[in-house]
């Protein structure tokens, strides 16, 4: 039975049973890799994972199911256990309804053909290129963890007020983390990657930057603790976005009082010139999608123009608390426990953020920097508080920017601050723009942090 | 079972395997979420499955199938095993495996009481409870999220070298997390428990939920910003848990400490003060890590990784051990059949001193008693981070004001080294781990005095 007949006939039987609404998703993944450890390539995995997830309301009752097993009984069944779920639960007197039906936007770059008929082969010559490359960078590099992965997504979504869609997504990718030793030093892991929707492989960059940022991670010098201009990367920008700045700009958090930013609609919570986007649509997006995982379409949302709050994210559920429509940004999966994604109820994610570049060029950005830090990666992001922006991150790898050149790496080094602080003092942003996670976005130089070291 | 799953396994090794496993499951999960009062979801699901692993020309193949019947499960071992003859083209080093004996067993848990035998209507109702009694804590807390989670599990595993083990897993797990705000100041706190049953709850009361995790967002409202810089420290147990766990624990899986952890090359040299010992066991029952085979089938028990200051020991998996001339020490874990086995961490330890609470303040002019935390994570080169959401000034010797907002960070070899006395008590408390899967494990050990710790935040 095809997929979409499979979620028609889930809806139907929670229906069926009484619910006054209901939902069937299937997501399907399948992901062929190679995984490299310690230098050479160890592993190649074949996973294959569909499942189903049914939601049933029962007069604003929620109950939710899912199953791994893709066939016509096993869809009742999970459509039984939903509608159970459901009578067992109070009402919850927030709930309007599921989404509605709406088009969707065309979204180019997120699927290849060329990605979905890749074998196991080619995930092999990818990693050994890139392990041949980095360690013939220097004899100190060990590529310690890495590996390459054809993944292949199909989304599959039906449910009582009319919703039908179905959509198919591929991303290649190819990452390494090495670390270099000396005498009497180790480097921190130094990772790089290259994802995309369209199979542009290259690994001999990735390993040539990985190599080369493990090298000079262990040219280890003095740092300076006190007040100085920070340029950050996209990889600790991200890191430190997530936790702080994009938990506050999610419908729920807001709603709840649990994001700084309520309140703030017009304000200006940003320098000028720090213009920031939502884009679900982006052209070739690592997170780009004509549909999110309840059937709302994607689309681009601005957050931040010019440094005001323009607005914030939303899933169905949250933007309909607050009269709105949502702005497709309902995903699955996380939640802490790391269920597969059909697994878990919709959340507010984002999608690709888009942080608009500046026009600062490399040299610009250093010598805007000066005398100051360039943070590669943070650790402990995660650790930061999501409701006041506060976040203390330790730097690895990082260096030390004196008179506008880059001299030593720094160890034993953190950063502290408010999330809101940093988004007023960013004085300059730099015009070549990269994707990390959700995150697109240049270089920036942040005017002031406050660095911690022994 | 056993008349499908070892006929596959076998037939792999006929067609040029030197080893093959099939871990099949069938699992029964049942999740809540409650936020603010109302039930977001509750969640019942079933699933099922095999993760089939094959190491052929000295290198690893992986496949995984939702079905169970003896063509798809033959059809995955076929799949892992051109996925092992793919891996193997450049291997320069083949993967060996340290020889195990193999065992027949089955493995229940010992339940006091089954979570299958609670309805799920009792379940949303203690999480409203919770709720309920956190809003009820002070009118400062402003927004309380419960999740809950049952996981049961029936494994079954089979290898090529005549292991069969029939294993249960199940774990119950509690989330909560709590907003505050008061004068323009915001402040969260999360808690965390676990055990193997729906006890739970006999034990982690809704009222003693709700107590301590509010307790902590009012502290932070109230407290103030830490000084940072250079501090002599107590860490309570659940910070010396999250220490030994995420500063210690990573740098001893031997899959990390190959890979070039700070650790490297070290075993057998003192790294430490003569006051750090530090195991990983599962000879705990209630530990939320305890489980008695691993994933390759290897039976757990106590493994010390430092014993007074020297690195003795490291957590192994099969491939590890062989590497390294080393016993495996039942650390090999998935998260389920969807993954392979990688070395995890089970339940991680410091071992308890002979000082009281009140010894282990004395001296300190001033510092921090940093009592639990918010998450942590430490990189391979020895630099950890942990982020506070309990702590209290030292001043004179005594505890003083409650502090919000302050992370510790150091080089974890050093911190090691300044551990200068233990205390008597221990306590153990239940985590995730996240190395690519999710773990459920539990750490800690007795409260700890260093010298000097780097304090920032604030």
């Amino acid at each position: 039975m095809d997929r979409l007949e499979l979620c028609r006939m889930a809806v139907e039987a929670a229906i069926g049973m009484g619910s006054s609404e209901a939902e069937a998703l299937i997501l399907s993944n399948r992901t062929i890799s190679s995984d490299i450890e310690r230098g050479q390539i160890t592993t190649c995995n074949d996973i294959a994972d569909s499942g189903m997830a049914v939601r049933a309301i029962l007069d604003g009752r929620i109950g939710f199911a899912y199953t791994n097993r893709l066939t016509a009984d096993s869809a009742k069944e999970a459509s039984k256990r939903a509608f159970k779920a459901a009578r067992a639960s109070p009402p919850d007197k927030q709930w309007r309804s599921l989404p509605e039906s709406r088009s969707y936007p065309t979204v180019e770059g997120i699927f290849d053909d060329k990605i979905a008929q890749l074998t196991s082969d080619v995930a092999v010559d990818t990693s050994e290129r890139m392990i041949e490359i980095a360690v013939g960078t220097d004899e100190r590099v060990l590529p310690a963890f890495g590996g390459t992965e054809i993944v292949s997504q199909e989304m599959t979504c039906a449910n009582s007020l009319g919703i039908e869609v179905e959509q198919s997504g591929t991303t290649f990718g190819c990452g390494l983390a090495t670390v270099a030793r000396s005498e009497t030093e180790v480097s921190p892991m130094c990772g790089e990657f290259k994802a995309s929707r369209v199979y542009d492989p290259q690994p001999e960059w990735v390993a040539e930057v990985a190599a080369n940022l493990s090298v000079r991670a262990i040219k280890v010098g003095k740092p300076q603790s006190g007040k100085f201009p920070v340029l950050l990367d996209p990889f600790a920008l991200q890191d430190i976005l997530t936790y702080t700045l994009i938990e506050s700009i999610k419908g729920d958090n807001v709603h709840r009082g649990k994001s700084a930013l309520r309140g703030k609609v017009g304000q200006m919570v940003a320098c000028e010139g720090v213009t920031i986007f939502d884009d679900g649509t982006l052209h070739g997006g690592l997170k780009s999608w004509s549909s999110d995982l309840e059937g709302a379409p994607k689309q681009r949302t601005p957050i931040l123009a010019d440094g005001v709050l323009e607005g914030f994210v939303y899933d169905n559920y949250w933007a309909k608390l607050e009269g709105k429509k949502s702005t497709g940004n309902a995903e699955r999966g996380g939640g802490g426990l790391n269920l597969p994604a059909y697994g878990t109820t919709p959340s507010i994610q984002p999608s690709n953020i888009v942080l608009e570049p500046g026009t600062a060029s490399e040299e610009e950005l250093l010598r805007e920097t000066g005398d100051g830090y360039y943070v590669r990666d943070v650790q402990g992001a995660h650790q930061s508080n999501p409701e006041t922006g506060e976040f203390s991150v330790a730097l690895a790898p990082a260096w030390r920017i004196e008179n506008g050149e880059v001299t030593h790496a720094v160890k034993g080094t953190m950063i502290a601050g408010s999330v809101f602080d940093l988004m007023k003092n960013i004085a300059v942003i730099g015009k070549d723009a990269r994707q990390v996670g959700t995150l697109v976005s240049p270089k920036v130089v942040v005017r002031e942090l406050r660095v911690i070291s022994e | 079972m056993k008349d499908i799953l070892v006929p596959v396994i076998d037939k792999v090794r006929d067609e040029g395997a030197s080893y093959a496993e099939i871990r099949a499951q069938e699992n029964q999960n049942t999740l809540v979420k409650v936020r603010d009062g109302l039930v977001e979801a509750a969640t019942l699901a079933s699933e099922s499955g095999a993760g089939i692993r094959v190491l052929a020309n000295g290198a690893w193949g992986f496949s995984t199938t939702a079905s169970l019947g003896r063509e798809d499960l033959e059809r995955s071992a076929r799949s892992a095993l051109s996925m092992a003859r793919a891996a193997s083209r450049s291997i320069k080093e083949p993967i060996r495996l340290a020889e195990v004996e193999p065992v027949e067993d089955r493995a229940g848990v010992e339940l006091r009481v089954n979570p299958a035998d609670v309805d799920v209507s009792t379940k949303i109702e203690t999480l409203l409870d919770i709720d309920k009694l956190c809003f009820a804590f002070d009118d400062r807390i402003k927004s309380v999220t419960v999740n809950y989670a049952d996981l049961t599990t029936r494994q079954t595993l089979a290898t090529t070298d005549g292991t069969f083990i029939e294993q249960e897993k199940v774990f119950v797990w509690n989330y909560c997390w709590l907003s505050g705000q008061s004068n323009g100041i915001m402040a969260s706190a999360r808690d965390e428990v676990g055990m193997h049953g729906y006890d739970l709850y006999d034990v982690e009361s809704p009222e003693k939920i709700s107590e301590r995790v509010g307790r902590r967002v009012i502290q932070q409202l109230e407290g103030k910003t830490p000084k940072s810089g250079l501090f002599p420290a107590i860490m309570g147990t659940n910070i010396v848990g999250v220490f030994a766990h995420e500063a210690l624990g990573h740098i001893c899986e031997a899959d990390l400490y190959l890979a070039g952890s700070a650790l490297m090359g070290r075993l057998g040299e003192k790294i430490g003060s003569d006051e750090a010992t530090i195991y990983d066991t599962v000879l705990i029952p209630e530990g939320f890590g305890t489980i008695k085979y691993d994933d390759e089938g290897v039976r757990g028990q106590r493994t010390t990784l430092i014993e007074n200051g020297v690195l003795v020991g490291l957590m192994h998996n099969r491939e590890t051990a062989a590497k390294m001339g080393a016993q495996p020490t039942g650390n090999a874990r998935a998260q389920d059949f969807r993954v392979p086995p990688l070395i995890r961490m089970r339940n991680t330890c410091f071992e308890v001193g002979d000082h009281t609470f009140d010894e282990l303040l004395e001296g300190i002019d001033f510092g921090y008693y940093l009592e639990a935390f918010r998450g942590g994570t430490a990189n391979i080169d020895g630099t950890f981070t942990v982020g506070v959401q309990s702590a209290f000034q030292i001043v004179n010797g005594e505890l003083g004001e409650p502090i919000r907002n302050l992370g510790i960070s150091g080089n974890t070899l050093e911190t090691l080294q300044h551990v200068e006395a233990r205390g008597k008590d221990f306590e153990l408390g239940p985590g995730r781990c996240g190395k690519g899967q999710m773990m459920f494990v539990s750490d800690g050990g007795p409260p700890l005095r260093v010298k000097r710790i780097m304090i920032g935040g604030g």
